[in-house]
């Protein structure tokens, strides 16, 4: 009997050695009661109980560490059942094939190589595991025999609170990725087949024994371990910058989602975490994007395109959608009015386009929710990256006015081209962009106000000449006598404004004339500054001529229209302030200003009272600066006493209007 | 108002499109190199403020287009010139042959004292090389100008020939105030007033 028992323990059949043991107890040691051995016997009984609890727990405690050891390996079959049942390549959501291990060195004794007991191992498991399902790849026995045992010896609740606790850590345990998971997609893939294998093997457990957990404990681990997997998605999916990686990792959640879909767990929360991925996905095809336009306006010429043959048109013209008869007629080679960084943004932004609308694929979207996901996306790309690349290229320092004016001749065919991308948009998601909910692209406008910028800068360009030639001016503020002629400087200015405006043949009408008002403006101002310069006290009737021969040489430039469509006069009207302030100046009326301030008609009416203390004084001192050297003569004491009463006079006049 | 400088010279960069007038101008003025081809629309210029023996010297160089069409607007531009460099790409066998136009249209437009220099621009591309360093030596002799090979890209030359360039303009405009001290009085009587700070004047050539 006792051998019996031995071998049953020996070969693990725990319970039917348990039944032997009952049947020892309670039919055949009754029997030999009298004898003192039985008593012996009985103690052992109860020893050999307890080994039978503690073999048998022994094995489970190997079954919860190889299960530990092959769960990735049941979630990995699982996700390629499911992979392979929606038509992908189960090869996409399993690890990559491990390379065969080198072959051992040779035994250092015998030269011989040996075969290691791993290498028999894992090609057994190769071997036998491809088409095996994941109950077929464990032996759950242990778990079984186990539950059983302890149930036989009403210990049942023990052993489920030992298991589910042992469980419980495990799922712990798989549930925190590695902290490179980011890294790579098979970081990824490891750490979904974990976790599936785990729910698969309680799934397993659950629906093949009685009691020992139940869908209700399973439900609630599921829900910790779901918010626990939503969490370390998000932060992981944080770290990835590459677009395509992000795709795969899309995938790979989706089937990690109908994986655990079939066998019964929700996972509706997983995909409200892939919306949210989507975002930071359009957040990374934004960021790239971004390069992409600055390479474009780097390698740009700024010059434009031309065409020589009908290849190269018909290349253009299917990427970029122009229509103009004019270009169309005219001989090769054919110009476009826009540089090349027009088709090649246009392009760009279809580009885009396509790679958003790969995220949303396999979502379970609607076309409308697409549609609307695509159109804020593209807004964002339009109103802030494309936007935000145009505004720091136009503020580049040492950009050229060739180069400026030319960018706002593109921005005007790039907006005229948004329709297009609109009707590119419901092309595609099947949703008419006259449909009342669509929100409408706002490229237009961006384009618009990056023109708008563009043309400011132009303006500021030519001032910025302008300054340039102004810091060569060289007036000599004591000279006796004008050279008879107009600076240096400034005849060199004109011309260069001359060739300037007849050069840019390609500068819209409006934009011309705006830029040559803000140039006369500008010049008139800086002449005007140069004059009334609170760094030079003296003002001399040979210097006060020179800026009149300049100043001369401006309204002539003014009145032969530099560039056309002008009302008569606006122009020159650019120097009336600078014109009124040299005639006071050079004809000493200041009977008339004073007499005629704050009249209608008024000579000097754009003259302010400050403007005339400072040239007053300016003049004045130059008289005392020349009595240095001459005794002053009596006319000139005279002049000087009138200054003198006219600069109180004025002074009066700045006081009195200061204080209206 | 205070000057600041002593001397303005204007100097006039030509030569066939895309030989790099633009680029040498930017290494010069900007020491910055852009690898992007813009062609110049009619003109435009750069200042920079030169020190020699002493004295600031504004470069005011202009930069003209190569294009044919715009050959009106820049031929107006010979004229005040002080100094003149005629470039070259030794890349480009036609842009050198295109010199002695250039010099032609130099003589005609203009003056007959401006100082020229020949510039072999592109020297780092010496694979592709289609002129050799001798036969620009060989026209520059022949017309008795300077000649220096030059790299916009790499930073060769382009310091030493507007300064050899500057210096030459200055050394003759010397020669010709002590040639002529009568048409000089002037402004050396103006050296000497106590009143102004530094004789400071314009020298130009319309």
């Amino acid at each position: 009997m006792y051998g019996k028992l031995k071998k049953q323990m020996d070969c693990k059949r725990y319970y039917p050695a348990l039944k032997t043991l009952e049947q020892l107890e309670h039919t055949y040691l009754p029997r030999v009661s009298e004898y003192r051995f039985t008593k012996v016997m009985y103690d052992q009984i109860v020893r050999l109980r307890d080994g039978i609890k503690e073999a048998s727990m022994s094995d489970l405690k190997d079954f919860l560490e190889n299960i530990r050891k092959y769960s990735s390996k049941i979630g990995e079959v699982a996700m390629q059942h499911v992979a392979d049942q929606h038509g992908l390549d189960p090869t996409f959501v399993s690890m990559p094939e491990k390379k065969r291990k080198a072959p051992p060195p040779p035994n250092p004794f015998t030269g011989e190589a040996e075969a290691t007991v791993t290498d028999q191992e894992t090609n057994i498991y190769k071997d036998g595991d491809e088409e095996l399902s994941a109950q077929e790849l464990v032996d759950f026995s242990p778990v079984y025999r186990c539950w059983h045992i302890y149930n036989v010896l009403g210990a049942g609740e023990e052993f489920e609170s030992y298991y589910r606790k042992q469980r419980k850590k495990q799922a712990k345990l798989c549930l925190q990725p590695a902290t490179n998971m980011h890294e790579t997609l098979d970081g990824y893939k490891k750490y979904f087949h974990e976790i599936i294998g785990f729910f698969v093997v309680e799934d397993n457990i659950l629906h093949t024994t009685t009691g020992l957990i139940t869908s209700g404990y399973l439900d609630e681990l599921w829900e910790m371990a779901l918010s626990k997997i939503v969490a370390v998605l998000r932060t992981h999916s944080a770290y990835c910058t590459d677009p395509s990686l992000m795709l795969d990792i899309k995938i790979l959640i989706i089937f990690f989602c109908h994986t655990l879909e079939g066998y019964g767990f929700p996972v509706t929360r997983l995909y409200g975490l892939l919306i949210e991925i989507r975002d930071q996905y359009n957040e990374i095809l934004m960021k790239r994007w971004k390069n992409t336009f600055m390479d474009i306006f780097e390698d740009d010429n700024y010059t434009p395109i031309t065409l020589h043959y009908q290849a190269e048109y018909t290349a253009i013209v299917t990427i970029f959608p122009f229509k103009d008869e004019f270009v169309e007629k005219s001989p090769f080679p054919k110009r476009f009015p826009f540089s090349e960084f027009v088709p090649r943004v246009y392009q760009q932004v279809k580009e885009y386009i396509y790679a958003c609308l790969k995220f949303s694929e396999d979502l379970n979207l609607s076309q409308a929710e697409i549609d609307d996901m695509v159109r804020k996306s593209t807004n964002f790309l339009l109103t802030r990256t494309l936007s935000g690349c145009l505004s720091s290229l136009i503020r580049r320092p040492g950009l050229g006015l060739a180069q400026l004016i030319q960018i706002a001749i593109n921005t005007e065919y790039l907006e005229i081209a948004c329709i297009h991308l609109e009707e590119f948009i419901s092309s595609i998601t099947g949703i008419s962009r006259e449909a009342t909910h669509v929100a409408k692209l706002q490229g237009k406008s961006m384009f618009k106000d990056a023109r708008s910028h563009a043309e400011q800068q132009i303006y500021l360009a030519l001032n910025h000449k302008i300054d340039e030639f102004m810091e060569l001016a060289n007036y000599e503020w004591t000279l006796v006598e004008s050279k008879g002629h107009a600076s240096g400087y400034l005849m060199d200015l004109v011309a260069f404004l001359q060739s300037t405006f007849m050069s840019f043949t390609n500068l819209p009408d409006k934009v011309a004339q705006t830029a040559c008002m803000s140039a006369c403006k500008h010049i008139a101002e800086s002449i005007t500054n140069l004059l009334l310069d609170h760094d030079t006290k003296i003002l001399s009737a040979g210097a006060i001529q020179q800026v009149n021969l300049d100043v001369i040489q401006c309204e002539q430039f003014a009145s032969l229209e530099p560039v056309p469509g002008f009302t008569v006069g606006a122009l020159q009207m650019t120097f009336s302030e600078l014109r009124q302030i040299l005639d006071l100046a050079m004809s000493d009326d200041w009977s008339s200003y004073l007499a005629d301030f704050g009249k209608d008609r008024n000579k000097y009416s754009l003259v302010s009272p400050q403007t005339a203390v400072v040239l007053v004084e300016k003049i004045s001192n130059g008289m005392k600066k020349t009595g240095v050297f001459t005794s002053m003569k009596k006319p000139e004491k005279e002049r000087k006493k009138l200054l003198e009463t006219v600069l109180k006079q004025l002074r009066a006049l700045v006081n009195s209007s200061a204080m209206m | 108002m205070a000057k600041t400088y002593d001397f303005l010279f204007k100097l006039l960069l030509i030569g066939d499109s895309g030989v790099g007038k633009t680029c040498v101008l930017f290494r010069f003025s900007e020491d910055a190199f852009n690898s992007t081809f813009i062609s110049t629309i009619g003109i435009d210029f750069k200042i920079r403020t030169i020190e020699l023996d002493g004295k600031k010297i504004k470069l005011q160089i202009w930069d003209t287009a190569g294009q044919e069409r715009f050959r009106t607007i820049t031929t107006a531009y010979y004229r005040g010139a002080m100094g003149i460099m005629l470039v070259y790409d030794i890349t480009n066998e036609k842009s050198f042959e295109n010199i002695k136009n250039w010099i032609r249209n130099i003589e005609e437009h203009a003056s007959s004292d401006v100082e020229r220099m020949i510039l072999g621009n592109k020297c780092d591309c010496d694979d592709r090389r289609g002129v050799s360093r001798q036969r620009g030596e060989q026209l520059a002799v022949e017309y008795g100008v300077k000649f220096m090979e030059t790299s916009a890209k790499a930073g060769i030359n382009v310091e030493q020939a507007f300064f050899t360039l500057a210096r030459d303009i200055k050394a003759k405009m010397e020669n010709k105030l002590a040639s002529h001290p009568s048409k000089g009085g002037g402004t050396q009587l103006k050296k000497n007033e106590p009143q102004k700070k530094s004789s400071t004047w314009k020298c130009q050539l319309l």
